[in-house]
């Protein structure tokens, strides 16, 4: 891979309007050094601005540095350029979901649907369907759910599971599914317990400042630490986040946050 | 000269990296380290040991198999982790420092030393 990177890049020097851009942005966007693809993809961009996949390039770029507006546009982009493009609908439409636009997210599902009959799309219009009733339910209720295992239950996709711990590991909110559909949530804040503390004294011993998150990556899926909001029963605890290990690491800390507001809003009213 | 110095040279000589160190994945005692932060890297070791392995544990009571590259963000710098059943590779560098990179190589370091 990394002769592949120091080879496009030769290529590229040796001749600027060549189209090696493209895979070599997609290689710097998966190995993690989404600056770097970026000013590959704009530069690409400035030789090939009519190109698609150029657009769709940079707009995936984009969206893993959790900048969705302009991720947004480059995907508007493409579809000027093809109309009906798959992967720039989709993309659009995770945004909005993303956004919590969920009509618009819908919206733009529906139209690619018309085109094509693909399992993908199909899936999609559920999961924004889902969100988009629980959504629904939980502004006219005007409140957060009672329940607090569906605390989370309305930001997260099908793939994607969250908790909230106290810092002895025990679960305040939200549900840890396995892939059996067993909530194993206990289990793993007990197994989590004391990581708050270890990481305190850890970035602490080395002088790095107070800890934001811990990321881990296993076979089935990527998790994600980070502290408890500060307050009554959740300080010193900690926030888990798990997704799908294909998740681009940019998404996940939106994610990150949306859960950690929410947490916030629900310790807030429970207070 | 060990058998892990090229090792930690090799991930040693990435940018902003700081230190590297190859630690006993049970105990948390350091078997070889690179440092440049002129601090004891046994408390290191230990906690980074210790945050893998809750890591690993929480990965186990989820189903959700092995656990591989590790990382914890702070203010100002990172601590890069990945591990194997008897050792594990750690690495302490700046905020700044690409994590892309250093995860590419912990990943190939892991292999050659797996």
């Amino acid at each position: 891979m990394a002769d592949d990177v120091r080879l496009w890049s030769d290529e590229l020097a040796r001749d600027p309007s060549s189209l090696v851009f493209l895979p070599l942005a997609e290689t710097l966007r998966r190995q993690g050094q989404l600056d770097l693809a970026r000013k590959v993809a704009v530069r690409g961009l400035e030789r090939h601005p009519h190109n698609p996949d150029a657009h769709d390039q940079l707009a995936r770029i984009q969206a893993d540095r959790g900048d969705l507006q302009s991720a947004f546009d480059e995907w508007d982009m493409v579809l000027r350029l093809v109309p009906g493009h798959l992967g720039a609908v989709k993309g659009m439409a995770f945004v909005r979901f993303q956004q919590g636009r969920l009509d618009e997210a819908e919206q733009l599902l529906m139209q690619a649907q018309g085109h094509l009959d693909d399992s993908d799309i199909n899936a999609a219009i559920d999961t924004v369907r889902r969100s988009s009733g629980v959504t629904t339910a939980v502004v006219a209720a005007g409140d957060l759910p009672s329940d607090p295992h569906l605390l989370f239950a309305d930001i997260l996709a099908d793939d994607q599971t969250a908790i909230l711990l106290d810092k002895d590991g025990l679960v305040l909110a939200g549900a840890y599914y396995s892939a059996n559909g067993d909530d194993v949530a206990q289990d793993v804040g007990a197994s989590l317990s004391g990581v708050s503390d270890e990481a305190l004294r850890a970035t602490k011993h080395l002088g790095i400042g107070p800890w934001r998150s811990i990321l881990f990556e296993t076979e089935a899926a990527t998790v994600t630490l980070a502290p408890a909001p500060p307050q009554g029963s959740a300080a010193g605890g900690l926030i888990v986040v798990a997704a799908a290990p294909a998740t681009p690491l940019g998404q996940l800390r939106p994610l990150l946050e949306r859960i950690r507001s929410r947490a916030n809003a629900w310790l807030d009213l429970s207070a | 000269m060990s058998d892990f110095t090229a090792v930690l040279d090799s991930l040693t000589r990435q940018r902003g990296v700081r230190g590297s160190l190859v630690v006993s994945a049970e105990d948390g005692i350091p078997v070889d380290s690179n440092l440049q932060f002129g601090q004891d890297g046994n408390r290191v070791a230990a906690l980074a040991a210790s945050l893998y392995r809750k890591a690993r544990k929480s990965a186990q009571a989820a189903g959700l198999g092995g656990t591989g590259f590790m990382q914890l963000e702070a203010e100002t710098g990172r601590l890069c982790v990945i591990g194997g059943d008897e050792i594990i590779l750690v690495v302490v560098a700046e905020r700044t420092a690409n994590v892309g990179l250093i995860r590419v190589e912990l990943l190939r370091a892991a292999e050659s030393l797996a």
